[in-house]
């Protein structure tokens, strides 16, 4: 017995999940994955766009340009907006050198300038020299920099692997995990026939995307390949098409299959809501032990249907204690409810 | 637990056979497998994890075990890729 509690009070594999985080981007890269989403297009520097990116935020770099270079965040991407541009145009040609050498001395990354403002030829050639790319977009600066920061965020965010199946039930990303062999892919595959969507099976990669988001994603090699156990790899695309995928999905609810443990404790009226954490991030958790006769594909879609109830506030384990206070304050000291029939009197209704 | 760092002899890789060698390997042992490689962390008893780490010859990968019998899976395994998946190094 001592052996299967130890085994059961081991946190799962799962959980020892390791953040990968990235480290730096060049700017080719950067170029490649925005040129046609955020209309770049490279006005010099064309020999520094093996520069890396270090940082996931953005620069206006008006005062390095006014002379004050103290906490100039030159690591970063520099955003040449409207102020930048007027007031290198109220400079003359030499002070206008002059301010932008300045600032081109120290090794920045790459710069965008924003609303197609340009730059003068003079400015490019030094940063033709100093090997810094220089972008155009047409975005004015706001647009542009909410642009950038969403896609430089998702970058710099951390990711890590988890093992299990993710699949969108009814719309909610509800993530299978256990160990291997509990059956996780087999839910997954119940799932699909019954007309929900594939989002990754066995390697689902995680990305944090703002404070408390996290989207889950299949790996470009495994796309909607599954393992099932017996018969061996299938792909669902092929097999069920296109509806039975996606590609990207929100991870919403954590359903973690379990062998029963008598001892274990499960929770019977949904009140104590558990979370675990991928991440750092807390998500919906809900263990689910495995007995026979229990159909798990069903159970998922109910608590998918539970999670969307909840989200647009019908929480049933509530009412339900709300009601059951009304019938006790109400009945006071008198007479406690023996469970009244919903209808007093059946009449003559024999069906 | 246990770790142990091994490296990819054989001149083909990580390709099918040996990753699923190396699954039906691990799922001899009540122990949990994982494979480490550049952060990414998978479950060593899933053929597609296996095949997802796609290591070429000559990579580092890191095992980690976890249960019981660790230290038996651990000898068979990091003998499995000692001897370059019984393949041409």
């Amino acid at each position: 017995m001592g052996k299967e509690t130890k085994q059961y009070d081991r946190p799962s594999g799962w959980r020892n999940t390791q953040p990968i985080q990235r480290e730096s981007i060049t700017v080719q890269h950067f170029y490649d994955a925005t040129r046609e989403r955020f209309r770049l297009t490279l006005l010099a520097g064309g020999e520094g766009l093996a520069n890396l990116i270090t940082d996931k935020s953005l620069h206006r770099p008006g005062l390095a340009l006014a002379g004050y270079v103290g906490l100039f965040t030159y690591h970063r991407i520099q955003i040449f907006g409207n102020t930048e541009i007027f007031y290198l145009r109220s400079l003359t040609l030499e002070e206008k050198i002059k301010a932008f050498s300045t600032l081109a001395s120290f090794s920045i990354p790459c710069i965008v300038v924003t609303s197609s403002n340009g730059l003068d030829p003079e400015l490019l050639a030094i940063c033709d020299e100093r090997k810094i790319p220089v972008f155009e977009t047409k975005f004015e600066t706001t647009k542009a920099v909410y642009f950038l920061s969403d896609f430089l965020e998702d970058q710099f965010n951390p990711q890590t692997v988890i093992h299990g199946a993710f699949v969108d039930v009814y719309g909610v990303g509800v993530l299978f995990v256990g160990r291997s062999g509990i059956g996780k892919s087999e839910v997954a595959l119940d799932l699909i026939e019954r007309g929900h969507r594939l989002v990754a099976d066995d390697v689902v990669m995680v990305t944090q995307k703002g404070e408390s988001i996290l989207m889950g994603a299949g790996t470009d090699l495994v796309r909607h390949f599954m393992e099932i156990r017996g018969l061996g790899l299938i792909n669902v695309r092929e097999m069920f098409g296109i509806r039975a995928i996606r590609f990207q999905k929100r991870v919403e609810v954590i359903v973690e299959l379990e062998e029963w443990h008598a001892d274990g404790e499960y929770t019977r009226t949904g009140l104590d809501e558990s979370t675990a954490q991928i991440l750092g991030v807390d998500i919906p958790h809900v263990r689910l032990p495995i007995v026979t006769g229990k159909n798990i594909t069903v159970i998922a879609e109910v608590i998918a249907l539970n999670y969307l109830l909840k989200h647009y506030g019908y929480d049933a384990s509530r009412e339900f204690a709300t009601k059951l206070e009304q019938v006790l304050l109400k009945k006071g000291g008198e007479k406690v409810s023996r469970g009244d029939r919903v209808i007093p009197y059946f009449e003559h209704d024999f069906e | 637990m246990i770790h142990r760092t091994v490296t990819i002899k054989n001149r083909a890789g990580l390709h099918t056979r040996p990753a699923a060698a190396i699954v039906k390997l691990a799922s001899k042992f009540q122990s949990e497998f994982y494979i480490i490689k550049e952060g990414f962390r998978i479950n060593g008893k899933s053929i597609i994890g296996v095949m997802t780490l796609a290591a070429a010859q000559g990579t580092p990968i890191e095992l980690e075990f976890d249960g019981p019998d660790e230290e038996q899976a651990m000898k068979e395994m990091v003998e499995y890729f000692e001897k370059g998946f019984e393949e041409e190094i």
